[in-house]
């Protein structure tokens, strides 16, 4: 009679073929890479020549479509205590060069 | 042969439940005969048993197989020893629940990294040779208690060691299956191997083809027979 | 095949016979797994797909925007401060720039509406460019189609679309909707001479921060945002520390843990016993403990292949539909863009590194004592 398969033989094949699954990732990334940059060029021309600053991505709010040009008051123009109620909020933390609060309990704290 | 001078061995040392299992052994095994270890439960038959088959180590004395001493040796090196010289049957059989019989047998020689096609050509010549081979693909659990005893002599034989160690290997059989017992051992001697057992069964230790018996009383030796 | 494969080979049959006399619990570990791997995997290769695209498209925006600020709030600012930055220094070029944003009534969405200034665009009275979601949202199905806008109960204005962006740039451009300067003015009711912002050319990188130095003189209360705040503002996206990912990211250590704890937690007596067995008939310590090492490596080196594979063909094949419905949140315009496929070893290895040593190492805890023990416990 013949003895069962051994159970290493599948498993095995199945790894083997997640391995490989990967190397068709790599050779993917490396066959559209040509046409990926055609596609990047063509969205940095438009957004030189447009001068644009931002991407197309939340377009549920001023803010959250151009959160490099937001100021302060768009966040807040419901409730200034609000919490963040636009699901993109999620996504993306307020920029950086939005002025912060300063505490200026002296006039140290005020460059002259 | 195996011989043992001034073997003790003591569990829970240095603990309040101290107990000597074994007190003084001097014995020697000889090769190439059935020798089987008898006395009542907790004579220490097993525990000399698992010492002559280098499962355990003495607490103090020596053991010495075919003139080398191996009681002192490393675990890796033991383990070696128990892998080519012995082969083992256990009195629960403990074979593995939930693999198969075929898969049971070649479990011993899977470390050695064997060629796979050889050794189940192996293992199944085993089987054949104990009147298993049909059920190689069962799952060990639906053995009646005799296939059970002869599947855990096949693992035991998967590496064709020398000497068979065996405890107790006909608790729970009755007595035709006793005889077939007996018929396997007779084959194994004549095949060359060297068996040592422990038994209480009379019908084991009064049988024929057994050339010494030890009798053991709270971890000495009662009384040691000769060969006839 | 050398006898060390074949051992290895050996002890991984051993290893998957006894998994698989449970197998229904192993293979749910290793799917709940797969999938946990799947995601954490999926958000990494989006997040850094989406940053790397912002950070190289946004390269070429303007290198400076000036805005006015009035109560902390945005506000139109003057022709005249056009000349006053064009005047400093350093400065190639200052434009007044005009967008804004229109809320279409009837699709609910929100346009950025922008005047190009460009000779390349070429835009008559009454025309508009659109992005490639509007006429996909208004459902503009043929070409040519025109337009139609209300800015209020009772109105309409009618633009001639002679033209949408391509898809290449949908992700930048996708709710634009470019119309000549003339349009713009009359359609939101602007004053001639006055502009959203102004945006500044700068030849030199380096002068920036002299330049706005100068600028803040002349114009005090103006604010200043510059390439590299633009490029900052966008490397915060889908940050690991922002927002919701933080959660995944706190769920999904959760997970490994458990994952590795359950099995540390220690072995149960069926599995001493085995062990003891496997002592008693010839296995050393480094046997016994090479075949838990192929029991924990199987089972998360499988969950990892599997969930990232998955995860590259979801992202880079699937356009990541999964986080559509999830990015998409309450806009009614969604760019339809593609990422470019990347992989990113360094990320990759982290993972790999994150799911398979705790849980191997989780493997071989519990068993260390039993393994290291003398067999002749089991003859008890």
């Amino acid at each position: 009679m013949t003895p069962a398969r051994r159970p290493t033989t599948p498993v095995f094949a199945a790894l083997g073929l997640l391995v490989a699954g990967l190397g068709l990732a790599a050779i993917h990334v490396a066959v559209r890479a040509p046409g990926e940059r055609a596609r990047l060029a063509e969205s940095t021309r438009l957004v030189k020549v447009l001068g644009l600053t931002d991407l197309a991505l939340f377009t549920e709010a001023r803010y959250t479509r151009h959160p490099s040009m937001a100021d302060l008051h768009t966040a807040f123009q419901d409730n200034p205590m609000s919490f963040e109620h636009f699901p993109s909020g999620l996504f993306i933390a307020p920029p950086a060069h939005l002025p912060g609060g300063q505490i200026g309990q002296s006039e140290k704290d005020f460059p002259q | 042969m195996i011989t043992l001078s001034a073997v003790t061995k003591l569990y829970n040392e240095g603990r309040p439940n101290q107990m000597a299992a074994l007190d003084g052994i001097d014995l020697t095994v000889p090769g190439d005969a059935v020798t089987v270890l008898t006395g009542p439960s907790g004579s220490g038959k097993t525990t000399l048993l698992s010492l002559i088959g280098c499962m355990a180590r003495p607490t103090s004395g020596r053991v010495h197989l075919n003139g080398d001493m191996v009681s002192g040796l490393p675990e890796s090196f033991l383990t070696g020893l128990r892998r080519t010289t012995f082969g083992f049957v256990f009195q629960r059989f403990n074979l593995v629940r939930g693999l198969s019989v075929i898969e049971n047998v070649r479990l011993p020689a899977v470390p050695l990294g064997p060629d796979h096609v050889e050794l189940t050509e192996r293992a199944m010549a085993r089987l054949e040779h104990l009147g298993l081979a049909d059920k190689a693909d069962i799952p060990v659990e639906y053995l009646s208690g005799g296939e059970t005893q002869r599947a855990a002599i096949a693992r035991a034989l998967i590496n064709d060691a020398p000497i068979l160690i065996a405890d107790e290997p006909t608790a729970n059989l009755d007595t035709v299956l006793v005889n077939r017992f007996l018929d396997i051992v007779a084959d194994l001697r004549a095949e060359g191997r060297t068996v040592i057992m422990t038994s209480h069964d009379p019908r084991i230790f009064t049988a024929s083809l057994v050339d010494n018996v030890v009798r053991m009383v709270d971890g000495r030796l009662d009384t040691e027979e000769a060969p006839a | 095949m050398t006898p060390w494969l074949r051992r290895q080979r050996a002890l991984a049959d051993y290893t998957l016979s006894a998994l698989g006399r449970r197998k229904g619990k192993n293979i749910s570990l290793v799917v709940i797994y797969a999938l946990i791997v799947f995601l954490v995997a999926s958000i990494m290769m989006f997040s850094s797909g989406m940053r790397r695209e912002a950070d190289l498209v946004l390269s070429e925006a303007p290198e400076l925007i000036v805005q006015q600020l009035t109560l902390g709030r945005h506000e139109l600012i003057a022709g005249g401060e056009v000349e006053k930055l064009a005047a400093i220094r350093g400065v190639t070029a200052a434009k007044g720039r005009l967008w804004g944003y229109y809320y279409d009534r009837l699709n609910g969405a929100n346009y950025t509406v922008m005047v190009p200034d460009d000779p390349t665009i070429k835009l008559e009275q009454g025309q508009a460019i659109l992005g490639e979601a509007i006429p996909r949202s208004r459902g503009l199905s043929w070409e040519g189609a025109p337009l139609f806008l209300s800015r209020f109960e009772g109105d309409l204005v009618k633009f001639d679309v002679v033209d949408t962006l391509s898809h290449d740039s949908a992700l930048v451009s996708a709710d634009l909707m470019l119309i000549t300067e003339q349009d713009f003015r009359d359609f939101f009711g602007l004053e001639p001479d006055v502009y959203t912002d102004i945006s500044v050319s700068i030849r030199n990188e380096r002068e920036i921060a002299t330049i706005i130095a100068k600028a803040e003189k002349v114009m005090p209360k103006a604010r200043f945002v510059t390439r590299a705040d633009i490029s900052r503002t966008y490397q915060k996206l889908f940050d690991w520390r922002e927002g919701l990912l933080v959660t995944l990211a706190i769920a999904a250590i959760l997970a490994f843990g458990i994952f590795a704890a359950e099995k540390a937690s220690g072995l149960s007596a069926e599995e001493t016993r085995e062990i003891g067995i496997l002592k008693a008939i010839g296995w050393d310590t480094g046997d016994v403990i090479a075949m838990k090492l192929w029991e924990g490596a199987l089972v998360s080196v499988g969950a990892f292949l599997t969930g990232a594979v998955a995860a590259y063909v979801h992202v880079f094949l699937g356009g990541a539909g999964l986080f559509a419905p999830v990015l998409k949140g309450w806009s009614v315009l969604y760019p339809d863009f593609a990422l470019t496929p990347q992989i990113d070893v360094l990320q990759l290895t982290t993972l790999f590194l994150v799911t398979v040593l705790p849980y191997v190492a989780a493997t071989l805890v519990p068993i260390w004592r039993v393994a290291t023990g003398d067999p002749d416990q089991v003859m008890r």
